[in-house]
């Protein structure tokens, strides 16, 4: 028996039973064929296709910029919910709404705009260019595109628990004599710790598998502006199945394991809290 | 016979919350569930009801086993602690929803169901509201509708989980008083939970006191006052002062009081706790010889009544006692007088240190 | 209500007004780059040779089966998903079970693995050289490089949405109003129709606007399993990349006006919807 008490409240059977069988159509079985894949691997096989130069370029630039624009974001994330929360102004309600846009905006149409924002004769790029940078078709395009796709995780984990902060915890702090800066950095910001880092993981575990915003503002070079998913599909295309799917094995584990972090922070945080 | 509750036990995990109660609710009769929080008066009520199962035992309606019906089949009416209205429904909606989700055989028409439905809420004074959503009503409101809403299914019994828990001082005693007509005009048997003593002895015919899964006495109010059955209800029960003493062959030593008993005499040597209500203390200002000497510590004026802290000698601690303003006036007590008290009725119970 | 509150904060818990000014300019500046601009470059864009050349790159029959078959995706893979949110939902929020919490981040699953991965999976399982493949085939069945494909890996990019919606809703609501029906004589069924459903339908909507947004959206997923076949295997956002490989921008971005439209109007649903549910959780306090 699998429920821990009993309940009048009927379907128990048929809505779990349901659950698990979606679950298991879905997604178990499909992502279960990634790890049987790599089984036909010999152990040298699997390491030679996860640690061929290419792809390890391919690592370094994929964590390193989904690392970076995470970064980028958890700051501007911050700035962002603290001045939604905190301040009025014309058209907050608009940006309010605005935030999300990144989750509705497909990632394709997202990465042909920036890409068109950034190349040398667009809007901004043509500002960078006389200045010698390079956005557009660099690593540097991919951070931007990430820091585009990550912008509202931030915001949206830091923002509600700003918003239950309690006025009067910052009224003591005055009250003791501290300054403002010294209730930020020791009332306000320890209180938003998880919840920042919160949005910081889910924003480079977001990063870490993004293609279609990449793509096209990447360049997509190897050894230089290449990313992981990039390399899954180009083995795909020559049919190489088997080092596709070791690769993607690496990259499911470093996700699952982010997906731990993550569950591991927002039960410290609802513990903290609650 | 209206309600029989045989030899329920319910555990949770480790932990029991019913040992082996059985408790005879009699027809007609509005019984309170009396009891400190996690007595496991809720649990019972819940299992009454069918929301919870017991793990043995069996529940009778009217000399019928109940046992193994579904909730829906008991035909109980409950009225929820949070009143759990539907949000999304009219007040209207709320109170005409069992009636409108019985099987199309038994429905009774639509004409049947506003009729009765306005009806009841002409009963609970609400008719002016029925169009009103539940959260635009205040508790005292909310909570006639729920009781509105279990009444409408014609319940056998009704079952009130701390009815009037969530509202204040004012709106209970209301409430309570409307609860208490009500019962007289419907006569349904009804049980209600609650751990306000007060409440349970202004409302209930009859009062089920219950402590850590089991039923520590079943009695009229007046009959629970004045005769608790033991040290528990004695101190659920009202404020009461302990002296812990010991019982010697018909006489009990508290301090240097000697008391001579009519009973007892049997036990030779026992450890004995003897319980005093603060009003059954007696004060004067000459010593008798079974008299304790205190000292006045504090004065508290409440309407006709005057609470008095006593010290007494040798001891830290405090007395209650509790006396007429008139006979305070006639004492002319202050604070810090020395005065001499008598119990004028105690209880004894075995044990104590 | 809350502007206006900030407004009056007593001065002791808010900075000085050229901090604020500053963090205020810093935000807008920022979210203008990072937000706006690339919102309007895709109008701009696809405006750029006038309304004709706009409205043809449309009304091209290419473009025309890439909505139709972007909208037949959604259709599918929308209410599957809303069916498993609702089952999910009830079997979590109103039991108490050995293993709810690993079903709950099991749940969460498709969100970590990368879209590339998530259509990588169905060629591995259907796919010619993949596990029923070669079964399949030989049954003339085709769901890699086909509409099929392209449903399952729809299905899977968007399962968690309803989901994730619904189960904190109903936790929060409990199941008192539930328990009051069935006391009221009320079946299962009528349980779930009348009270249950009602009392989180505004949570239902919230999921499915995502759900949809997402399903409507897709890039890298169907990217792997469509097979790129103009005309019937191309959804919107394939559409627009094979136009832009093309160096046919106007285009490319007319189709890409389509779908941002569609994301703000995903957006203001959202924020009605969002007032909605905010109300409701407030109502049950």
């Amino acid at each position: 028996m699998l429920l821990k008490t009993h309940s009048v409240i009927p379907g128990f059977h048929l809505a779990l039973g349901f659950t698990l069988l979606y679950l298991c159509l879905i997604v178990l079985i499909p992502l279960s064929t990634v790890f049987l894949k790599t089984t036909t691997l010999t152990w040298e096989q699997f390491w030679l296709a996860v640690s061929a130069p290419r792809v390890l370029a391919s690592y370094r630039l994929t964590f390193g910029t989904a690392l970076l624009a995470a970064l980028i974001n958890a700051f501007f994330g911050l700035l962002v919910a603290w001045v939604l929360v905190r301040y009025s102004f014309l058209g907050k309600r608009f940006i309010d709404a605005m935030i999300d846009l990144p989750f509705a905006l497909p990632t394709a149409v997202a990465g042909i705009a920036l890409t068109a924002i950034y190349a040398n004769n667009g809007w901004i790029g043509r500002y960078l260019e006389p200045w010698g940078i390079k956005v557009a078709f660099t690593p540097l395009g991919i951070i931007v595109a990430l820091t585009f796709i990550g912008l509202p995780f931030v915001v949206r984990t830091v923002q509600p628990v700003l918003q239950d902060l309690e006025v009067e915890v910052e009224e003591a702090a005055v009250s003791l004599g501290a300054t403002r800066w010294q209730t930020f950095y020791l009332i306000i910001l320890p209180n938003l710790w998880p919840a920042l880092l919160t949005g910081f993981a889910l924003a480079f575990a977001r990063g870490l598998g993004e293609y279609g915003s990449i793509v096209f503002i990447a360049g997509n070079m190897p050894m230089v502006s290449e990313i992981v998913p990039l390399i899954i599909i180009t083995k795909l295309e020559q049919y190489d199945y088997e080092g596709a799917a070791a690769i993607a094995v690496v990259m499911l584990i470093a996700s699952f394991i982010l997906l731990l972090i993550i569950n591991l922070l927002q039960w410290w945080s609802s513990r903290r809290y609650h | 016979m209206g309600i029989e509750i045989r030899q329920i036990t319910k555990t949770f995990h480790q932990f029991t919350a019913l040992k082996e109660v059985s408790l005879t609710i009699p027809d007609g009769q509005l019984v309170a569930l009396l009891g400190p929080s996690g007595c496991g008066k809720t649990t019972l009520l819940r299992i009454v009801a069918g929301l919870e199962v017991a793990n043995s035992g069996s529940i009778l309606f009217h000399g019928e086993d109940a046992t193994f019906q579904q909730v829906r089949e008991r035909r109980v009416g409950f009225v929820f602690q949070h009143y759990a209205l539907f949000r999304h429904l009219t007040v209207f909606e709320n109170v005409a929803f069992g009636l409108r989700v019985r099987p199309r055989s038994q429905r009774p028409s639509k004409e049947i169901i506003k009729s009765k439905v306005n009806e009841l809420l002409k009963l609970i004074q609400m008719q002016e509201l029925a169009d009103r959503y539940p959260r635009q009503l205040s508790g005292g409101q909310r909570q006639r509708v729920a009781l509105a809403r279990a009444l409408a299914v014609e319940p056998k019994v009704l079952l009130l989980d701390e009815p009037f828990g969530a509202l204040d001082t004012k709106v209970r005693k209301e409430l309570r008083r409307w609860l208490r007509r009500l019962h007289e005009t419907m006569h349904i048997t009804s049980l209600f939970v609650t751990h306000d003593q007060e409440e349970a002895m202004e409302v209930a015919d009859l009062v089920v006191v219950m402590n850590e899964g089991q039923v520590e006495q079943v009695g009229t109010p007046d009959d629970i006052y004045e005769n608790p059955a033991s040290p528990f209800v004695y101190q659920f029960i009202g404020h009461v002062n302990l002296f812990h003493g010991r019982l010697q062959t018909g006489n009990v030593r508290i301090g240097d009081l000697d008391i001579t008993l009519d009973s007892h005499t049997e036990v030779h040597q026992a450890p004995v706790v003897a319980y005093v209500r603060p009003h059954e203390l007696e004060i004067s200002r000459e010593s008798e010889s079974t008299s304790i000497a205190v000292t006045v510590n504090s004065i508290h004026l409440l309407g006709p009544m005057v609470h008095l802290e006593l010290l007494p000698q040798n001891s830290t601690e405090v007395l209650e006692a509790e006396l007429t303003k008139e006979y305070y006036r006639q004492l002319r007590l202050q604070k810090g007088d020395k005065v001499f008290v008598k119990p004028r009725k105690m209880r004894l119970f075995m044990g104590g240190k | 209500m809350t502007n206006a509150l900030n407004l009056y904060l007593p001065q002791a818990t808010t900075e000085p007004r050229w901090v604020r000014y500053l963090l205020i300019s810093f935000t807008l500046i920022f979210l203008t780059l990072f937000l706006l601009l690339p919102l309007i470059a895709i109008f701009v864009q696809a405006l750029q040779e006038g309304l004709t050349a706009y409205w043809t790159a449309l009304v091209e029959p290419d473009a025309l089966a890439a909505i139709k078959l972007t909208l037949l995706t959604a259709i599918i893979a929308v209410p599957l998903n809303l069916v498993f949110g609702i089952a999910a939902a009830w079997a979590i929020a109103k039991f108490d079970f050995t293993g709810k919490s690993i079903l709950i981040t099991l749940i969460d699953l498709p969100f970590a693995v990368s879209p590339v991965i998530a259509g990588f999976i169905f060629v591995l399982l259907f796919g010619l050289h993949g596990v029923i493949g070669p079964w399949l085939n030989a049954q003339d069945i085709k769901i890699i490089f086909a509409v099929p494909g392209i449903i399952l890996a729809t299905i899977f990019v968007t399962f968690p949405f309803v989901a994730r919606e619904l189960i904190p809703l109903l936790q929060a609501q409990g199941n008192e109003e539930e328990e009051a029906a069935l006391v009221l004589g009320a079946n299962g069924w009528q349980t779930f129709w009348y009270i249950t459903l009602p009392n989180m339908k505004w949570g239902l909507l919230y999921g499915v606007i995502l759900c949809n947004a997402r399903a409507m959206g897709e890039f890298g997923a169907v990217s792997v399993v469509s097979g790129h076949i103009r005309g019937l295997t191309n959804t919107m956002p394939l559409h627009v990349e094979i136009l832009y490989n093309e160096y046919n921008f106007v285009a490319a971005f007319a189709v890409a006006s389509l779908l941002a439209v569609l994301a703000l109007v995903t957006l203001v649903l959202k924020t009605l919807v969002e007032w909605r549910v905010h109300q409701q959780m407030q109502d049950q306090t």
